[in-house]
């Protein structure tokens, strides 16, 4: 399964999880007493689960609590893996909350099962107006959208200075034949054949590990995942294919070691160059302490120079679900809490929220104002790729898609697969999977 | 699974009872139905609503496609589903097909093999129920506690490892590396079911003669051809059994997996029950994760009427 | 020969042994885990024994204050009761009448108890739950069972599929069958009606295999996991004992709060661990009759 995270810190207190969610099933009664003049209570179902988070979405539920008297919100959450599963199960059930906050990856299957309400009008100007082109399409579908974007999170090319250096190199890779080349001279062996320094990070970890990595070098090689129909995969073409090598060559050099946890290697001085999201920074930073001054963060490396920058942005949005009694009340809490703007900056309240967590919004004068004095200078290429970067693939199948994509690299990385044998295989399967969606 | 055995007939204590007169009789006859009907209502009606109804639901389902919401929707889509489980592209018969029948069979080698051992060997000790009784332990515990058990044991820093370092051996990533998953979890399936085997078995081996063993004893022979010629062959029907009803449980079992790896890394461990669960619950795709099930249902099927036909071909052989 | 007696029980003892160790250290090893301290589980190279037991305290504490244990207790608890009290009764009383009482259509009753057996569970998992969801009149449904949760909201949804076993009633009807019918044909003359012969003649003295049928089904129940995780899933509130703690593993650091899951498994295992060692002879041989578990 897929799992954007969102740093170690969340792990401390996933403890407190499940009796969280114990006491959010037993609580109060779930959409008001229906008498008059008691207030709608709307529930909110969003992965913000435990630790800051948690505390960071439910300071604006608190305040918008203490200011409105006619509609109340409930938060409830569980964690990311289980998020899907639990919209599906509770939506069939017939108690799937109010308003949710999905990934932009299901936007497709849950507007397909019926689940998202499209926004209305002045809703959709708002957020047509008010975020850039990549994250209003990764909540749009078909043209229409869904929800108001919250974090969007884009890809880029952590490195440690220190190994660069020690190898001789004093530039952050922008092309790839510079990032093979810096990957081999980073990579260090003891005389046993231990690897002490991976070159380029290449881990099977996870979703983001795997899929968002390989996803970000087929963007910034012009390619997509998804066909321009969205009825199949584009990923059999010569950007495809050109990434499929690159990450071949890199594992079949000995740059690249799959079966390494890179959250755990980088940070410990064992990777030189990894591709991932911005949200890393936040839990790097503290985990790093004094040697996070060598952490750097370049945009992703383009095939040849001169190429235009592209890479992958993923996120969530938060929409109303179709199966709500009250999507006019539902929909003004989303305007409050993403397009009003508060406090000395003039930013609103979701901004506030994300970057207080080392996240972004697709609002990009927010994220400038937030930004812009101080704060992580590491934040920057992150904040500048949201102009350039591709989002996320959201047609139905999109999960299942990204699935197959997943096993596909990992078979191309331990050699059950040559670079033809994946591209084609993951060719077959999506269109496959895709085609009976349609 | 469950060794069902063919109705007994009971015996009728009316047919025996001698009534006052014939009015009589067929008074208290009436009155047992009406009391066995009424016995019975609870099941009859469980069957009813928990089963019938249910196999009716499942093979509409499998013949349409739903998001699962709303009853209203439900589409008929004739065979598309199965067509689309077997399609070129689909992952359903390799790898995920094809993982579900390795796990059932490399769970029943390692069971079998292991409590044929065991079985065996104690047979000739003493304590034996105290031996029983610890192979049995895993046998109550919930499949949450031995999975995750066993994935910190595969864990690096885990027992495992531990005792493959202190061996002067590498580690290995046992549940992250596509290649040693499955008989990762083949390993753990195995031994948490050894212990019935082990059971069945050690009955099996009650059941063989002590004059044969002395006779053989007498002979000379040595304990391998013992085994090999006297034990083996009158433990046959208990092997078929272990082998059957353990390959069944094997084909159907995912809580698991579920607990150890979630089908991963990739789809090395993924099995057509967890397939099931996934299509329908997280893709919202019920229609096919109904065919899917009905696929599997199928094969399971296939295998119990072979038990049924080899087990009382054995009756009848006896 | 006789030296080859000798030898034999010294190759059968290493190998039974050593196989109970197998089977029993994966055990002491949660039970040493959750003595572990803060980054001692996990850490290279791996020893067997925590470093002392005092962590162990702190361990459980945590395992109970942060897993709610005594909500999750009370769900798996209920739902353990109401599947065993309801396998027993509707099995002894569909046993009764199978095996003492005449009546049409009898075999064929017991033919379909039978081929119930033959069914998979995981065929009915998807229908189960949309039959409870479209429960009429439960939960906010209307009479077609639309519009509301139906009995997914309720505990007794962890229940309702497992409330009747084919092979509960299968073993019931076996047992009293030889019970003596001179006795209950007495007990008819002198008046007692079937109800009273079911309860006071037909029940007590088929004692033991009610006892091995209710421990068959409560450590079935109380270890039952995918059909709880799904009601869980729809309801938080409902969520039992093995949910609860598979929940809680998902999402941690093995290194750091492992020692705690090792200690809510500790908990969550020890119930069932003792009522199985105090009981065992009645259980495996539940385990016997019923094949193979």
């Amino acid at each position: 399964m897929t799992r954007p995270r969102h740093g170690l810190d969340r792990r401390h207190f996933a403890l407190a999880l499940p009796s969280a969610l114990l006491a959010a099933g037993c609580a109060a009664p779930r959409r008001g007493t229906g008498r008059p003049g008691d207030p709608i209570v709307l529930t909110l179902l969003s992965h913000y689960s435990s630790g800051a988070l948690r505390k960071a979405l439910q300071d604006p539920v608190d305040e918008w609590n203490a200011t409105h008297d006619r509609v109340k919100i409930r938060t409830e959450a569980v964690e990311f893996t289980d998020l899907l599963t639990t919209f599906m199960v509770r939506q069939a059930a017939g108690r799937g909350a109010d308003i949710i906050q999905p990934y932009c990856l299901w936007t497709g299957q849950l507007v397909r099962a019926g689940v998202l309400r499209p926004a209305p009008p002045e809703h959709t100007a708002e957020i047509r107006r008010g975020y850039t082109a990549a994250a209003v399409g990764a909540a749009s579908v078909g043209g229409r959208v869904y929800g108001y974007p919250t974090e969007v999170q884009t890809y880029a090319l952590y490195h440690n200075r220190r190994l660069l250096r020690a190898a001789g190199i004093d530039q952050p890779p922008r092309t790839w034949p510079e990032l093979t080349e810096a990957a081999l001279r980073t990579t260090r062996r003891d005389r046993y054949g231990n690897m002490l320094v991976q070159g380029f990070g290449l881990s099977s970890y996870d979703d983001s590990t795997t899929v968002g990595q390989t996803l970000a070098l087929l963007n910034a090689a012009g390619g997509t995942f998804v066909s321009a129909d969205g009825r199949g995969t584009a990923i059999d073409s010569p950007a495809g294919r050109a990434v499929f090598e690159l990450e071949h060559r890199l594992v079949a050099e000995g740059a690249s070691a799959p079966g390494v946890n890179v959250y755990q290697a980088f940070p410990a001085g064992q990777v030189a160059m990894v591709i991932s999201a911005g949200w890393w920074t936040g839990s790097l930073r503290p985990l790093m302490g004094a040697a996070y001054r060598e952490v750097g963060v370049a945009p992703v490396p383009v095939p040849r120079a001169g190429d235009r920058p592209a890479t992958l942005s993923t996120g969530f949005l938060l929409g109303v679900n179709a199966a709500s009694r009250f999507p006019r009340e539902a929909w003004e809490f989303l305007r409050w809490l993403n397009a009003e703007r508060t406090g000395a900056k003039g930013v609103t309240r979701m901004s506030a929220l994300q970057v207080s967590v080392g996240s972004l919004t697709g609002r990009a004068d927010d994220m400038r104002a937030l930004l812009g004095t101080g704060g992580d200078p590491n934040l920057r290429p992150f904040l500048d790729a949201l102009a350039y970067a591709v989002p996320e693939p959201n047609v139905p199948g999109a999960q299942q898609a990204k699935t197959l994509l997943r096993t596909n690299i990992e078979a191309l990385w331990t050699g059950q697969r040559s670079v033809e044998e994946a591209l084609r295989s993951t060719r077959r399967q999506v269109d496959q999977e895709v085609s009976r969606l349609w | 699974m469950v060794n069902t055995l063919a109705p007994e007939r009971a015996e009728h204590p009316a047919s025996r009872a001698r009534p006052a007169g014939p009015g009589l009789a067929a008074r208290a006859r009436r009155r047992q139905t009406v009391v066995a009907y009424l016995f019975l209502a609870p099941t009859l009606l469980f069957f009813a609503v928990f089963l019938v109804l249910p196999l009716g639901f499942a093979l509409l389902l499998s013949m349409s496609r739903w998001a699962g919401f709303d009853l209203g929707d439900i589409r008929p889509v004739g065979l598309d589903n199965f067509t689309g489980l077997f399609a070129r592209g689909s992952t359903f018969l390799t790898p995920i097909l094809a993982n579900t029948v390795l796990f059932a069979l490399g769970t029943v080698a390692v069971a079998l093999a292991g409590s044929v051992l065991v079985a065996t060997c104690i047979d000739r000790l003493r304590f034996q129920g105290l031996w029983r009784t610890l192979y049995f332990l895993p046998m109550v515990t919930t499949v949450v506690a031995v999975g995750n058990v066993w994935k910190y044991m595969y864990e690096p820093g885990g027992l495992v490892d531990g005792v493959l370092n202190a061996l002067g051996l590498a580690s290995v990533a046992f549940l992250q590396d596509p290649h040693t998953a499955l008989p990762a979890v083949v390993v753990v399936q195995a031994w948490a079911s050894a212990g019935s085997a082990i059971l069945v078995l050690t009955a099996g081996l009650k059941s063989i003669p002590r004059s044969y063993y002395e006779a053989a004893e007498l002979d000379g022979a040595g304990a391998v051809t013992v085994f090999r010629k006297i034990t083996l062959p009158l433990l046959r029907p208990s092997l078929l059994f272990v082998c059957i009803t353990q390959f069944l449980t094997g084909l159907q079992s995912f809580a698991l997996i579920t607990v150890m790896t979630k089908g991963g890394p990739g789809d090395a461990t993924a099995v057509a029950a967890l397939e099931m669960y996934r299509q329908a619950f997280s893709y919202g795709d019920w229609g096919t994760a109904s065919a899917a099930a009905f696929v599997l249902f199928v094969v399971v099927l296939v295998i119990t009427l072979v038990q049924l036909w080899v087990l009382r071909r054995k009756g009848e052989d006896a | 020969m006789i030296r080859r007696r000798h030898r034999l029980p010294w190759v059968s003892y290493l190998l039974v042994v050593s196989g109970a160790v197998l089977m029993v250290v994966p055990f002491l090893d949660m039970v040493m885990t959750s003595f572990k301290g803060p980054g001692e589980a996990g850490r290279l190279p791996y020893r067997f024994l925590p470093r002392g037991f005092g962590f162990g305290f702190g361990n459980y504490r945590a395992a109970l204050d942060q897993l709610d244990l005594p909500v999750l207790f009370r769900n798996s608890v209920t739902a353990t009761a109401l599947i065993t009290g309801s396998v027993l009764l509707t099995s002894s009383l569909a046993g009764y009448a199978l095996a003492k009482l005449r009546f049409r259509g009898r075999d064929l009753i017991f033919r379909l108890v039978l081929t119930t057996m033959m069914f998979p569970p995981f065929l009915f998992f998807i229908p189960h739950f949309l039959i409870l969801v479209h429960w009429p009149l439960a939960g906010g449904n209307d009479l077609l069972g639309r519009g509301g949760a139906g009995l997914t909201v309720s505990i007794v949804a962890l229940t309702m599929p497992f409330l009747v076993n084919g092979f509960g009633i299968f073993l019931m009807r076996q047992f009293m069958i030889s019970v003596p019918d001179e006795i209950l044909e007495a007990a008819r003359l002198d008046g007692a009606g079937e109800f009273t012969l079911w309860w006071r003649v037909v029940l007590p003295q088929t004692k033991p295999v009610l006892v091995t049928l209710a421990l068959l089904t409560f450590v079935d129940a109380w270890n039952e996991y995918i059909w709880a995780l799904l009601i869980s899933t729809a309801d938080p509130g409902v969520m039992t004992l093995p949910v609860g703690i598979q929940l809680l593993q998902d999402h941690v650091d093995p290194t750091r709060t492992m020692p705690v899951v090792m200690a809510a498994l500790v908990l969550s295992v020890l119930p069932v661990l003792v009522l199985f060692l105090l009981l065992q002879k009645h259980y495996i041989r539940g385990v016997v009759l019923s094949g193979l578990k």
